[in-house]
């Protein structure tokens, strides 16, 4: 008979293993269990950005406790608070930026509009071409390669039980517990949270959810290390474009264009139709770049479901099981909503609201 | 290290061209990164992890060691041939 | 409508062979070369620099295939680097006149291969350059690597490097090789197949002998010392598993040193249109899997050359024609192809044994990590020693995605082409998991560092294709 655990969580990211850690630091055992390697999803291979300025009005305050949280990391994910520009090239960019900065300043983000000479002034080497801009001076970047060797630190040290390379293939209860079918023997818990970021549908399919998880192909390149270009984190008004450029001098450019593939073919791959107007914007943005050779692009799955709200909360009709995922601006957010989680796995109100996933209250046998 | 590492044989007609402002001549047609290697000009350029001296390595396009700047783009000298007037600089 | 019936990627020996002959069976070919001009490495056109010499045999059988592929009808996109492809397929490349993208529905990759590299401290010292490297050098170019040049690693460029070298003037300090004297022995069997091959190997050891060339098997670089480049060479003894073991360690006096360990298959095109592939340590590492016509897993992707599983320049264009006659059928051409394939294959198995073997004789066995002290540099572009990376595989690093993550160990512009194999040793050694287990490295835009101002040519900022603006 295998040990019972008091928490499986599947998924190895960010919100799993914030959550794994909080309900470990309440008492709770707890393993995690994650098909490949910590952070080797989502929160491995995003772009790094830490915004405020293009995240969504009613997620600010989450966002806001998420920068806390990352600059307390500091070192160990490659924390740097450098300020953020985004910028507007024309009059439609440049109104859809003063209605939008508007809504989020509201929302509690520190940002404020500057004059295209302010811009010049912070980031000499941008685009003259600056009609309209805004700055958010909490902006900045981590490194999200960290986020599988830090995330292993805490957990470890929390004491929460790591199981890699393992895929969870079918999950059923008995005797009051979840019990995971994985290739490596079976894992016992009395609790389950599915944190499988793009993987979420399928994980859900096996508790007998049909959650309407879809996942986005992001995509986000990477150029070879080059001279001082700018240090801020740069944005487009559409959002189409972050950009920033590392101590070491490479420059990392994304802004969510859509590769191919799904978390079901197993692979995402870049598109070479959308990877051109991606390097484009940047280009234009930054015209020194023209000096740059570009070394890498990749993909990463980005999980949402139809509202672009989280699903952070209990399992519709599937006692002591909890999902989490689909947050947009997910690596920002991801360590509070995950701590957030654990608390509420623990039987604790968590210290703001979650967005329960019974919105979407269809189980795959209504269905 | 002196000398030529040019095997004897008959070349094409010298051109000049500039290395971190240095004038060099080199066989027309010649890639940059032999020309630079055959008259004993190994270094292209400093690492700037650990400051060592670096070159050329491999000759085919894959090591990325001998990369040069040429009117301010990054490219490598084994597959950029020489001609008159060719400026070229080291870069860190 | 595509572009071609069928696109080569790689003008050397199995890439122009192909192309030649799907012309001949009236497919519309397009070869895409980085090189000038077609041959490859092994019959890589002589430097446009060099205007007479008495062209010697491989240079002979380069402008022989050089002159049929010209008059084939095969359009060949020389100085065109493919940067990105896409299922179906589409070739992405930059060439001198900018972008260009093509299609076909078959695609034969004749990527060749690249140098395994085991590093020593000092080899990124100028002047330490690939075995690869220095064939290149010697026989396009003209140049020779060094005055007084040491040779090491393993395999045949050993002695092919080493006899060049002499050939030309040069002097050759010491021809120092991992594999114990019994190991040539071993792979004899094999090598009877080809005596053609077998007294050419026996003519480079000959120079070797006339001009008194110490030869230490058994015995690796310790480490290259120099302040602007190569001044000495310390050598020492390997046991047969490639362990550095005690034992005199004297220091040479060299200008430069030629280095590689046996050839890699390059995969990357493979691995980026997602083929199956196995591990096969006597073909030189991972190969794409692939049936009797030399088809991967993917329809329509055929690999050809050593990029398929090492095997030498010699073999090679019997692998170019047995794709091509593959690409031929999958068309649904018309006529005894199937039998012409058969004939192929089995002289393609038969000749193939000779370059396997020694490309095993090439290759480390486990041990050889321990060559790597703790203070070599490992990746180059990134100025990662042996000790930090092996500080992240203690961290639980057991990937090479991990390891770049954690250290950035590949990430660098060779992306991981010249550092990957040592990395993935590096890992091997400290879990003691087969090469299986810890995987290839994953394969990603651009295949070579690309100029972003090159892919993104000129643009009017009005008509990129901007999406709505997501949520608020």
């Amino acid at each position: 008979m295998s040990a019972l655990y008091d928490l499986a969580v599947i998924g190895g990211g960010i919100m799993g293993s914030a959550a794994a850690c909080r309900a470990a630091a309440g008492g709770m055992r707890t393993i995690v269990i994650e098909q490949q390697t910590l952070g080797s999803g989502a929160s491995g291979v995003n772009a790094g950005t830490l915004s405020l300025q293009i995240k969504r009005v009613k997620l600010m305050p989450y966002a806001i406790k998420g920068h806390e949280l990352w600059e307390q990391a500091g070192e160990h994910v490659g924390f740097h608070k450098t300020g953020g520009i985004t910028l507007a090239f024309n009059q439609r960019e440049a109104e859809l930026l003063h209605e939008r900065m508007a809504l989020k300043s509201e929302a509690g983000a520190p940002v404020e509009l500057i004059t295209p000479a302010r811009v010049a002034k912070l980031e000499p080497n941008l685009s003259r071409k600056v009609v309209a801009a805004s700055w958010c001076g909490e902006d900045g970047y981590a490194n999200a390669s960290l986020s599988g060797a830090y995330y292993r630190t805490l957990l470890e040290a929390a004491g929460v039980d790591i199981r890699e390379r393992t895929p969870v293939t079918a999950i059923d209860r008995s005797g009051g517990a979840f019990e995971l079918a994985t290739p490596a023997g079976p894992i016992r818990a009395t609790r389950l949270l599915l944190a499988c970021g793009a993987w979420l549908k399928g994980a859900g399919a096996m508790i007998g959810l049909d959650l309407p998880v879809r996942a986005r192909v992001n995509t986000v390149s990477v150029t070879e290390r080059g001279p001082a270009l700018v240090g801020t984190v740069i944005g487009h008004a559409t959002g189409l474009l972050t950009l920033k450029q590392k101590p070491n001098g490479s420059v990392l450019i994304g802004g969510g264009w859509q590769g191919t593939g799904s978390p079901e073919q197993g692979r995402g791959s870049v598109d070479p139709a959308t990877l051109l107007p991606n390097l484009r914007l940047a280009l234009f943005a930054v015209p020194g770049l023209d000096r740059f050779r570009v070394v890498r692009s990749w993909t990463g799955f980005e999980a949402n479901v139809p509202d672009f709200y989280p699903l952070a909360g209990a399992a519709p009709g599937v006692d002591n099981a909890f999902l989490l995922g689909c947050v947009r601006g997910g690596y920002t957010i991801g360590p509070y909503i995950g701590a957030l989680m654990g608390d509420l796995i623990l039987g604790r109100e968590p210290e703001l609201p979650l967005f329960d996933p019974g919105r979407f209250a269809s189980t795959a046998s209504e269905a | 290290m002196d000398g030529d590492l040019r095997i004897g044989s008959a070349w094409t007609r010298k051109v000049s061209f500039r290395f971190d402002g240095e004038m060099l001549t080199a066989s027309e047609g010649e890639t940059l990164a032999a020309a630079l290697y055959a008259q004993g000009r190994r270094t292209l350029r400093t690492s700037r992890d650990d400051d060592g001296p670096r070159g050329a390595f491999c000759f085919m396009g894959v090591c990325q060691e001998c990369v040069v700047s040429i009117d301010g783009r990054l490219t490598e000298a084994c597959r950029t041939p020489v001609h008159e007037g060719l400026v070229v600089e080291s870069v860190r | 409508m595509s572009d071609y019936d069928l696109i080569v990627l790689g003008a050397g020996p199995a890439g122009a062979t192909a192309a030649i002959k799907a012309r001949s069976l009236g497919l519309r070919v397009a070869v895409f070369d980085e090189a000038s001009a077609a041959g490859g490495q092994v019959y890589r056109a002589p430097s446009p620099a060099r205007t007479t010499t008495q062209p010697e045999a491989d240079q002979r059988k380069g402008d022989a295939l050089r002159a049929k592929l010209a008059t084939s009808g095969a359009v060949l996109y020389a100085n065109h680097r493919v940067w990105s492809l896409t299922s179906g397929f589409s070739v992405i490349a930059i060439g001198p006149d900018g972008p260009l993208t093509l299609e076909a529905p078959n695609l034969i990759v004749a990527a060749g291969a690249v140098e395994r590299h085991i590093p020593v401290t000092g080899w990124t010292l100028p002047g330490v350059i690939g075995l690869a490297g220095a064939t290149i050098l010697l026989k396009a170019h003209g140049v020779l690597p060094g005055r007084r040049v040491v040779v090491a690693g393993s395999g045949p460029l050993l002695l092919l490097v080493a006899s060049k070298i002499i050939a030309a003037g040069g002097e050759v300090a010491a021809v120092v090789d991992a594999a114990p004297r019994a190991g040539w022995l071993a792979g004899a069997g094999a090598m009877l197949a080809r005596p053609d091959l077998m007294a050419k190997g026996a003519g480079w050891l000959l120079t070797l002998l006339k001009a008194r060339v110490p030869i230490h098997s058994g015995a690796a670089i310790r480490r290259v010392d120099g302040t602007d480049g190569v001044e000495t060479v310390t050598i020492g003894p390997v046991d047969r598993n490639w362990r550095p073991v005690d034992g005199t360690e004297p220091t040479i006096a060299a200008d430069a040193v030629c280095l590689g360990f046996g050839l890699l298959p390059s995969t990357e095109v493979t691995r980026l249109l997602g083929a199956e592939h196995r591990y096969e340590p006597e073909l030189g590492g991972w190969v794409p899997a692939v049936d009797a016509a030399l088809q991967t897993s993917v329809p329509g992707l055929f690999v050809a050359g050593d990029g398929a599983g090492v095997r030498g320049a010699d073999t090679a264009p019997l692998s170019g024609e047995l794709a091509a006659l593959g690409v031929a059928r999958r068309l649904g051409h018309a006529g005894d192809l199937a039998s012409q394939a058969a004939t192929i294959a089995a002289d393609w198995r038969r000749s193939g044994r000779f370059g396997a073997a020694m490309s095993g004789l090439a290759m480390p066995p486990p041990g050889a990590a321990a060559m790597i002290d703790a203070g070599a540099t490992v990746c180059r572009c990134e100025g990662l020693s042996r000790a930090t990376l092996d500080s992240a595989i203690a961290a639980g690093a057991r990937t090479l995605a991990d390891l770049k993550a954690t250290t950035r160990c590949g990430m660098g512009p060779c992306g991981g082409r010249v550092c990957g194999e040592a990395a993935a040793m590096l890992i091997a050694a400290a879990t003691g998991w087969d090469r299986q287990t810890i995987g290839q490295p994953s394969a990603r835009p651009p295949l070579r560092p690309v100029p972003l101002a090159a892919i993104a040519a000129a643009f009017d900022y009005d008509e990129l294709p901007i999406p709505a603006p997501a949520p608020l």
